[in-house]
């Protein structure tokens, strides 16, 4: 053991000093040494040396090749190659006597007295095998694509000769490259273990050139590439091939027109849907799209404003109507017919008294109906677009749109009924929490509408939207006896609140706020009007809808008439020049003069 | 201390091959009336798995020996000695290096061989596995493969030992492994633990590759007898 381990010192150091040693005396010229071993099929093989820069050692016997082959524990001893081939290059051959896998070999080049050692290699026989290509390559047809563009081949090809797979002395794996012959590149296929192997997807009319090449399995020399193999497929690229598909095409494309002509013109409801179904056209909730056709804004302007995002629209602070069309000039129309009465919709209530719904149909439909047929819509109305009475919906105090398809009318009757009782023993109270539209109607239906003012004039608009009309002339109505034509102003405050309550509120104020100006029961319409009068000063102080409220309102005389001077940017009305639109949310508060809005105002 | 150690491990190598030998399922009868709970594999794919397993265990073999190698190459010790000399473990179990001497061997020797080196190298590479771990930055990948071989090679020996029964119809026969086993152990001493790391990396590869080809020419004789013996 001791001995063992000294001697692979021994060598060791000999080598190296050796090495050394050349190196040191010969200076920087090549000296001969071994180029390369290799055995072809693990069984024979041969080293090849070069004498370098000393071309005096070329001839025979020269240098001198010396191996040793380690068996079991001996060392073995040195022998002499036992076959220098003389060829091209200096050979050493070792033929199957002589090789020994699995056994370390030591070489040696030697001059001719031993005494140099120029060059020595170790190595085990199968690490060095790097066998030869493959032969006999050859290929099929596997199929062509109907397309006539790409094919599939098979290739097959042997082993080489001298390797002995056969027996399993040697398991050779093969590497297939191929390329179009235009190509710079090869593609590399996967190792293969088996004679053959399939190439699909080559393009026809394409030369391809493949070479394979082969190593031992679980080691890494390669041998050289085989010869190339040429594949060639030629298919002739005729325009019947390409008719045929063009044909079909066009046939399909006709055939399907044709198809969908005779549905739409058959009228083939079900397919017609089936193949085309319908656009979505634009729609908004609960209304009918054929209200929006032609002639017919009037239900529409009901609905939408009893819209919640209309509404909302009301909420913010410059937003009114979009403009509201004031036919002064205009008194052919009914009687009642001037923009006050559009803006109140108090047409319905010349005729009186009684509030039970006249036939006369605008607007009332989609909201109403259902629900409350007695009542009148007396809340304040939008004129949209024309000077068409309408009648917009009522939202309730919630500032929600009363559904007329939820509710049942009963149940809103009902509602009305107690509260009716309620309001009526309140008698004039106006302090009006915010309560269901039903009762506001009540309310107004027990209150004289004789008393309201068909007269006034917008003075005013609000920055919520509120329309302050000219004052002071409610009181003085009642003398009058009827009202033809405006002659007197009257001041209505339609306060809005920042929620959905203004119509409430509105017809609060309406209430109170309502002169005398009906032909028909003035007396007592008078007596009311009196008090609304009153009321109406002590509801515009009172009101819980108001934010905030300002101060005592008094009634100065006003101008009967302020035209409307223009609309502004936010839709609200400009009227004349003495009176100022004010953005400020106080201002929404009832009851103003145009002196305390020109000192309110900036 | 050192040789009471090495007797216990000995004993303990010894006792666990024992108790290995006696776990194997010999006792899988195919005639009728006995537990038929085994079945009998023909002889043909017996042998492609057991050469397939050898494959994939020298492939791997050959993975862990150039990983170990790229780990060495800031070592200033190359060992180039070693591979001049014939330092294996195994070099015990002669086993001739040249096709023609191994055609003259009987299938009983070749398959007693394999079955030897196989054993043998059972507990080299459960050493190997712990000692890589001593290593700074061995790469994860030279451990697992380690260590899967190291799995491996005891499910290969019970192949080998069907493959004897099968073929030589005999039992498993316990043979010298003292003699492998007082080789391993008296190595450590001697060299350095790098080198004889490496050397036994290199040693299994081949021992790997030597166990692959024996099979094979075992198979290729086994199926054509005539054409296999011819040289």
């Amino acid at each position: 053991m001791a001995t063992q381990w000294i001697f692979l010192w021994l060598i060791s150091s000999i080598g190296c000093l050796a090495a050394d040693e050349v190196i040191t005396i010969k200076g920087s010229q090549k000296l001969p040494h071994f180029t390369t071993c290799r055995s072809p099929e693990q069984e024979t093989f041969s080293c090849w040396w070069s004498v370098g820069d000393y071309t005096n050692l070329t001839g025979p016997g020269m240098l001198r090749v010396f191996y040793k082959r380690s068996f079991k524990n001996t060392g073995g001893e040195w022998n002499e190659c036992p076959d220098y081939r003389v060829g091209i290059e200096n050979e050493c051959y070792f033929n199957t006597t002589y090789t020994s896998i699995w056994v370390p070999y030591n070489l040696e080049l030697r001059s001719e007295n031993k005494d140099v050692l120029y060059d020595e290699r170790s190595f085990n026989v199968e690490d060095i095998v790097i066998p030869d290509p493959p032969v006999n390559l050859n290929w099929t047809l596997l199929n062509t694509s109907q397309t006539g563009l790409h094919y599939d081949i098979l290739l097959r090809w042997e082993a080489p000769p001298t390797a002995d797979v056969a027996k399993g002395w040697i398991t050779l794996i093969y590497e297939v490259q191929y390329r179009a012959v235009n190509d710079t590149e090869w593609k590399v296929m996967e190792h293969e273990k088996e004679s053959y192997l399939s190439i699909y997807g080559l393009k026809t009319n394409t030369i391809y050139e493949i070479r394979i090449r082969c190593l031992q399995l679980n080691f890494d020399k390669f041998s050289r590439f085989s010869d190339i193999v040429y594949v060639y497929n030629f298919v002739p690229v005729t325009k019947e091939s390409t008719f045929p598909v063009a044909f079909v095409l066009i046939f399909i494309v006709v055939g399907v027109a044709i198809v969908l002509m005779l549905i739409i013109f058959t009228r083939q409801h079900r397919l017609m849907m089936l193949l085309l179904p319908p656009v979505p056209i634009p729609k908004i909730k609960g209304i009918d799209p054929e209200l929006l056709k032609k002639g017919k804004l009037d239900e529409l302007n009901s609905i939408l404003s009893n819209q919640q995002t209309y509404k909302t629209e009301f909420t913010n602070d410059d937003l009114w109507v979009e403009f509201i069309e004031l036919d002064i000039d205009d008194p052919d129309e009914k009687l009642g017919h001037s923009d006050t009465h559009r803006l109140l919709s108090l047409e319905h209530l010349k005729s009186g008294k009684s509030l039970s719904m006249k036939d006369d149909d605008s607007g009332r439909a989609s909201c109403y109906e259902p629900e409350i047929p007695e009542m009148d819509s007396l809340p304040f109305n939008v004129n949209l677009m024309e000077g068409n009475p309408e009648k917009a919906c009522v939202l309730n105090s919630e500032g929600t749109v009363p559904n007329p398809d939820l509710s049942s009318p009963n149940a809103t009757q009902a509602k009305a009924e107690p509260e009716k009782a309620k309001i009526e023993s309140s008698g004039s109270e106006e302090n009006m929490p915010v309560r269901p539209y039903p009762l506001i109607q009540t309310q107004m239906s027990n209150q004289s509408w004789a008393n309201m003012d068909f007269y006034a004039q917008v003075s005013d608009i609000t920055p919520a939207g509120g329309v302050l009309l000219s004052p002071g002339q409610q009181c003085k109505s009642e003398k009058t006896p009827e009202k033809e034509k405006p002659a007197e102003a009257k001041k209505y405050q339609f306060a809005m609140t920042s929620d959905s309550a203004y119509t409430s509120e509105i017809d609060a104020k309406k209430l109170s706020a309502i002169p005398a100006t009906n032909e028909n029961d003035q007396n007592p319409e008078k007596d009311l009007s009196k008090e609304n009068c009153i009321s109406t000063e002590n509801q515009s102080e009172e009101s819980p809808y108001t934010a905030n409220e300002t101060t005592v309102i008094t009634m100065p005389p006003v101008s009967d008439y302020t035209s409307v001077h223009m609309v502004d940017s936010q839709h609200s009305l400009l009227l004349n020049p003495t009176a100022v639109q004010t953005k400020d949310m106080s201002m929404q508060v009832g009851y103003l003069t145009p002196d305390q809005m020109s000192s309110i105002m900036p | 201390m050192q040789k009471a150690f090495f007797q216990v491990s000995t004993w303990f190598f010894v006792l666990s091959q024992t108790w290995g030998t006696l776990g194997y399922p010999l006792e899988c009868k195919d005639e009728q009336g006995s537990s038929n709970r085994c079945i009998s594999i023909p002889l043909d794919k017996l042998f492609d798995r057991v050469i397939q397993h050898v494959e994939l265990i020298s492939r791997v073999s050959e993975e862990c020996c150039s990983l170990f190698e790229e780990m060495l190459v800031p070592f200033p010790l190359q060992p180039k000695t070693s591979r001049g000399v014939n330092i294996c473990i195994t070099k015990a179990i002669p086993v001739p290096g040249s096709k023609s001497e191994i055609q003259q061997i009987s299938d009983k020797w070749l398959l007693h061989s394999v079955l030897m080196l196989v054993q043998t190298w059972i507990e080299p590479l459960t050493y190997l596995q712990e000692t890589l771990n001593r290593y700074d930055d061995v790469p994860d990948a030279l451990l697992n493969k380690t260590k899967w071989v190291s799995d491996k090679l005891p499910s290969l020996e019970q192949g080998i030992v069907l493959l004897i029964k099968k073929m030589l119809q005999e039992g498993f026969l316990m043979t010298e492994l003292q003699q492998t086993l007082t080789h391993f152990n008296k190595q450590p001493e001697v060299l350095e633990s790098t080198l004889r790391d490496y050397t036994l990396f290199n040693c299994f590869k081949k021992d790997a590759h030597k166990i692959e080809t024996i099979l094979k020419l075992l198979k290729c004789r086994r199926n054509h007898k005539l054409s296999c013996l011819l040289y």
